[in-house]
């Protein structure tokens, strides 16, 4: 899936990944992707109003008048701004693989670090909707959780956590994915972003678990550009990443089984996907980011459950 | 180009190695990081295509360092014409210097040093000049250089051989210094008072003792191109110990029966520790009052001597009872025996006599008696009889016949007068000293001249000894400038007396006014001495000064009353002889008696340890000759004392040791020691290796800038 297979991208400027991931901080790269992805849009009229009540906070001049308590004011001749969570009707859980096979990057950056953007992209522009957001990070056991939430800090928090290095070893996708079906009650979005270098056996079991509990999932493969076609040349010992094994491994020799094999699992991953209505997408690393986030915008309008403020963005987001 | 060790070529085989390594591809060390290899499978290292070799040049430089390295260790040399080595055609002069000192009779040295000292004679090449000097205390020429070259060139050998067959080791200590001294004087002068072009080298054969002698080098400057060169006899027995007389100082006041000391040392590498030490008689000498057992065996019960190697330690022998004037102290438990006995003179108080012809009352303190008794005092060594006549008195033979010094000092009747001159012609000494001028016809009848007078000399306030011949022997004692000072002594009184009229007289001592104070009269075989002035306070200040009891012991000695005889040498000291010459017969330890020459001051032959006997006097005088107690030094000096000296000692060179039919391999090794191929094989090997470290490095980093440049 390239850059050009999307007319709707075809003539946007799209932020060159390298240059992207050249930013220090993951919230700026975050919100770098996202305001350029949705420049022009117009403020939302709903800003700021909820019924769910969450602190009082001092007025101060240029506030909206129309959050005053007034009677606050009356029984304390106090200007006091009444605050309120935005209530939400979407949770979304992202679920970033952060094992040391992510740590691999051929073009000047890990797929770590892709797929920290790619989630810090997701959770600032999900964030900005007003809807809960919650990670769950992994590699071969669960690393961190943060229950999906739309609050003061929460965001930051999520960044922090996107943030650490990736430490495990191997990567095993089982254990998250049964840890998010039991704790996830709500019905909300699963969108799990890994390079799946892991087998693939019970992955369908776990994800159909979730999809019947209502989750909707979205699948983000990351791959690296070399780990398509074995994009090395001179003949080396290969080690592995995650296991620290090292074979002699001759490109030019070894090439051809490679690229039979991984085409293989990455149409078992999607064959997984499709079978469960789970969307899929593959994305390279050398790719964009904005694909991924168009992407993911795209099939869930193609879905048609858009969320009750993005539709105008959904419609009219790019110009 | 030959090898020396041809076989180490074997080592070029290992050319092989580069070559395979070079058909077989490089399996790279390189490690790339790879996300998983769950896709991959592992490839095997592949063969690079037959006859397609990689890195041709890599290869060859690699084989070429191998093979230049085996070809160094292989020690290539050039064969050609020996070169002409300008010393080795000249003749060399060589002094073989045999030790011949007592430590060279420990078991089996001496016969390895001669088996050494032939060889090296044997090793002479026919135009080499040698001379053969043993040495101990002294080096002296048994083959001179002159002998050498007089004699046929083919009998050379032979002669020195024969001559060196003779020679048996003494008893002397080893003065290495002194011989090398006399060999190195010896290669310096020449024939035709030229400077020999050929190599100048001194063979020492010795046991190289610690306790050899080397304070002669210590002066000398080292002639330029003599070299030492040293083969060194190790002894089999290691355990040396050796026993030494502790001397008992000129004052010493041992009695006859006390214990005596004596000092055992112990060499450093010794095995033992333990000894016996006790008295013992001469072996092989006959059975005699003093010498009960002549077979060695203690005659009483020994002490246990317990010296640690390489420590000296000083031991009391008591004499047992009842047997005073034992000699010989010997130590037991050792394994060499040439050290093993001290021979000790034991003490015997000498006896004198002294006439006193005069009318003093002996514990009158004005008068000379008085202070005469009391330099003649008693000592453990010596006591004094003296045996006072009033001059009136008739002489009594048995006196005179014993006194060995008549002292006249007032006027005699001249019958007494003419029988003391009598005595003085028999060989009495006779000392007057006149107490008046009226003494003068006395002096006249004791001298013979009968017209001498005495006057009073006078002075204007006292008389000072001016001239005095140290020269004489009353006076030697003196001679040193710590003790010549005389003007302390003050003489009130003296007798001018006319010394020129005497025949023969000499004047020992003048006054400052220039008279005679002393004065010498050899009479006969005997002398007069004249004192112009008493020593007593009212003449002079003489016997309350220190100069006099010498002075009256040393008119003694000279009238062979006492002898001042030391009674301890080492072996090869020269022994002085009592100055009255009396002594005609020297009895050594073994051996027959030697005649001394006539007036012979000293006896030099003192080549054998032990009791010696001189004869010939009033009674016999005893000394003993001991070894140097530094022989018993027998540990190995290290040659780095003799190059700290300024001696160079050369290595034996290797040849000496190769035999004959190794004749090629020997010239192979010269040449190749000359030559010295192998380092540049080896320099060349370094080189080829940094080229080759250079270029791989290259090429190694050449595919990886590659693929940097490749990868986007």
């Amino acid at each position: 899936m390239s850059a050009t297979s999307n007319p709707a991208l075809a003539s946007a400027k799209l932020i060159d990944p390298k240059a992207l991931m050249s930013i220090r901080s993951l919230e700026l790269r975050a919100r770098a992707v996202v305001e350029g992805f949705w420049s022009g849009m117009h403020r939302s009229p709903y800003h700021g109003f909820s019924v769910e009540f969450t602190e009082y906070r001092q007025y101060t001049p240029g506030d909206d008048p129309r959050y005053l308590d007034w009677k606050v004011f009356a029984r304390s001749d106090r200007y006091v701004i009444k605050k309120y969570e935005d209530e939400t009707n979407l949770r979304v859980h992202l679920l970033a693989d952060l094992s040391r096979s992510m740590d691999y990057g051929s073009v000047g950056f890990t797929k770590a670090t892709y797929a920290a953007t790619l989630a810090a992209t997701l959770a600032y522009f999900i964030h900005l909707q007003g809807d809960a957001i919650g990670l769950l990070t992994f590699d071969e056991k669960v690393r961190e959780y943060l229950p999906a939430r739309h609050r003061v800090g929460h965001l930051r928090q999520i960044m922090l956590a996107l943030e650490k290095p990736a430490a495990g070893r191997g990567t095993d996708l089982v254990a998250p994915l049964e840890r998010i079906t039991s704790l996830i009650r709500k019905r909300g979005l699963v969108a799990l972003i890994s390079d799946f270098l892991a087998p693939l056996d019970r992955l369908e079991r776990n994800l159909l678990a979730l999809a019947a509990g209502g989750q909707e999932l979205t699948v983000f493969h990351i791959v690296d550009p070399a780990e398509l076609n074995l994009g090395i040349e001179v003949p080396a010992m290969f080690e592995d990443v995650e296991s620290a094994r090292t074979l002699y491994i001759d490109p030019a020799a070894a090439r051809e089984a490679y690229s039979r094999k991984f085409a293989a699992h990455t149409e078992a991953l999607r064959a997984i996907c499709r079978k469960l209505g789970v969307s899929y997408q593959q994305l390279s690393t050398a790719e964009p980011l904005e694909i991924a986030l168009f992407e993911f915008l795209q099939q869930r309008m193609r879905r048609g459950r858009l969320f009750r403020r993005t539709g105008s963005m959904g419609t009219g987001g790019r110009s | 180009m030959n090898f020396l060790t041809p076989l180490f070529l074997l080592g070029g085989l290992a050319i092989a190695g580069p070559i395979l390594y070079h058909l077989v591809r490089r399996t790279t060390r390189d490690k790339t990081v790879f996300s998983s290899l769950m896709f991959l499978l592992p490839s095997p290292p592949r063969l690079s295509k037959r006859h397609r070799l990689e890195h041709i040049l890599l290869l060859l430089l690699r084989c070429a360092a191998l093979a230049l390295l085996a070809l160094g260790f292989a020690r290539p040399f050039l064969k050609q014409a020996p070169i002409i080595d300008p010393t080795a055609a000249q003749p060399k002069r060589i002094v073989v210097l045999v030790d011949t000192s007592a430590s060279m009779r420990r078991d089996g040295v001496w016969a390895a040093a001669r088996a050494r000292a032939e060889e090296v004679l044997r090793r002479a090449g026919p135009a080499d000049h040698v001379a053969l000097y043993p040495f101990d205390r002294q080096a002296t020429a048994l083959v001179s250089f002159e002998d050498w070259n007089r004699t046929a060139p083919a009998d050379r050998v032979a002669f020195a051989v024969g001559r060196l067959g003779a020679l048996t080791p003494t008893w002397a200590g080893t003065h290495l210094g002194n011989a090398l001294v006399t060999a190195a004087e010896a290669l310096a002068e020449n024939e035709d008072g030229k400077t020999a072009p050929g190599p100048r080298q001194i063979v020492l054969v010795s046991d190289l003792q610690a306790g050899s002698r080397l304070d002669a080098l210590q002066a000398y400057e080292w002639p330029k191109g003599v070299e030492l060169i040293v083969e060194a006899i190790k002894a089999r027995n290691v355990t040396n110990a050796g026993v030494q007389f502790v001397a008992d100082g000129p004052e010493s006041t041992r009695a006859a029966d006390a214990p005596v000391r004596v000092r055992v040392t112990n060499s450093p590498e010794s095995k033992r520790e333990q000894f016996k030490l006790g008295w013992t008689a001469a072996t092989g000498a006959p059975a005699t009052a003093a010498n009960p057992s002549p077979t060695g065996e203690f005659l009483s019960a020994p002490i246990d001597a317990y010296v640690p190697p390489g420590q000296s330690r000083v031991f009391s022998v008591p004499v047992p009872k009842g047997m005073a004037g034992l000699e010989q102290i010997s130590l037991r438990g050792d394994d060499e025996d040439f050290d093993n006995t001290a021979y000790v003179i034991p003490p015997a108080q000498q006896r004198a006599t002294v006439l006193w012809i005069g009318r003093d009352v002996a514990e009158d303190v004005k008068q000379p008696l008085f202070f005469l008794r009391r330099a003649f005092a008693e000592t453990p060594r010596v006591a004094v009889r003296i045996v006072a006549s009033a001059p009136a008195a008739p002489l009594l033979p048995s006196d005179v016949q014993a006194a060995s010094a008549i002292f006249v000092v007032d006027a005699v009747s001249t019958e007494t007068a003419t029988a003391l001159r009598e005595q003085a012609l028999a060989g009495k000494t006779v000392v007057i000293a006149p107490k008046s001028v009226a003494f003068g016809p006395t002096l006249g009848a004791l001298l013979g001249r009968p017209e001498l007078t005495l006057t009073e000399g006078r002075t204007s306030n006292y008389a000072m000894l001016a001239e005095i011949d140290f020269q004489h022997p009353l006076f030697a004692p003196f001679a040193d400038p710590r003790f010549s000072d005389f003007t302390k002594i003050h003489f009130w009184k003296f007798r001018k007396l006319d010394a020129s009229g005497i025949i023969g007289a000499r004047v020992v001592a003048k006054f400052d006014s220039g008279d005679p104070a002393i004065v010498e009269v050899p009479t006969g075989k005997g002398r007069i001495y004249v004192l112009t002035s008493g020593w007593q306070p009212e003449e002079s200040q003489l016997a309350v000064s220190s100069k006099f009891v010498p002075l009256m012991w040393s008119l003694l000695e000279q009238a062979g009353g006492v002898a001042s005889f030391a009674t301890q040498y080492a072996v090869g000291d020269k022994v002085p002889l009592p100055a009255d010459g009396t002594a005609t017969t020297v009895r050594p330890p073994t051996g027959a008696a030697v005649a001394l020459a006539a007036k012979a001051g000293e006896f030099a032959p003192t080549g054998q340890p032990g009791i010696y006997q001189l004869e010939g006097g009033a009674k016999p005088l005893r000394f003993a000759v001991n070894l140097d107690a530094n022989e018993s030094r027998t540990a190995p000096l290290a040659t780095d004392e003799l190059e700290q000296l300024g001696v160079p000692v050369a290595r034996l060179k290797a040849d000496a040791a190769v035999p004959a039919e190794n004749k090629t391999l020997l010239q192979g090794l010269e040449a190749e020691n000359r030559q010295k191929l192998w380092r540049w094989f080896v320099a060349a090997t370094l080189a080829v290796l940094l080229i080759e470290s250079a270029l791989a490095g290259w090429t190694a980093r050449r595919p990886a800038l590659e693929t940097q440049e490749v990868t986007p």
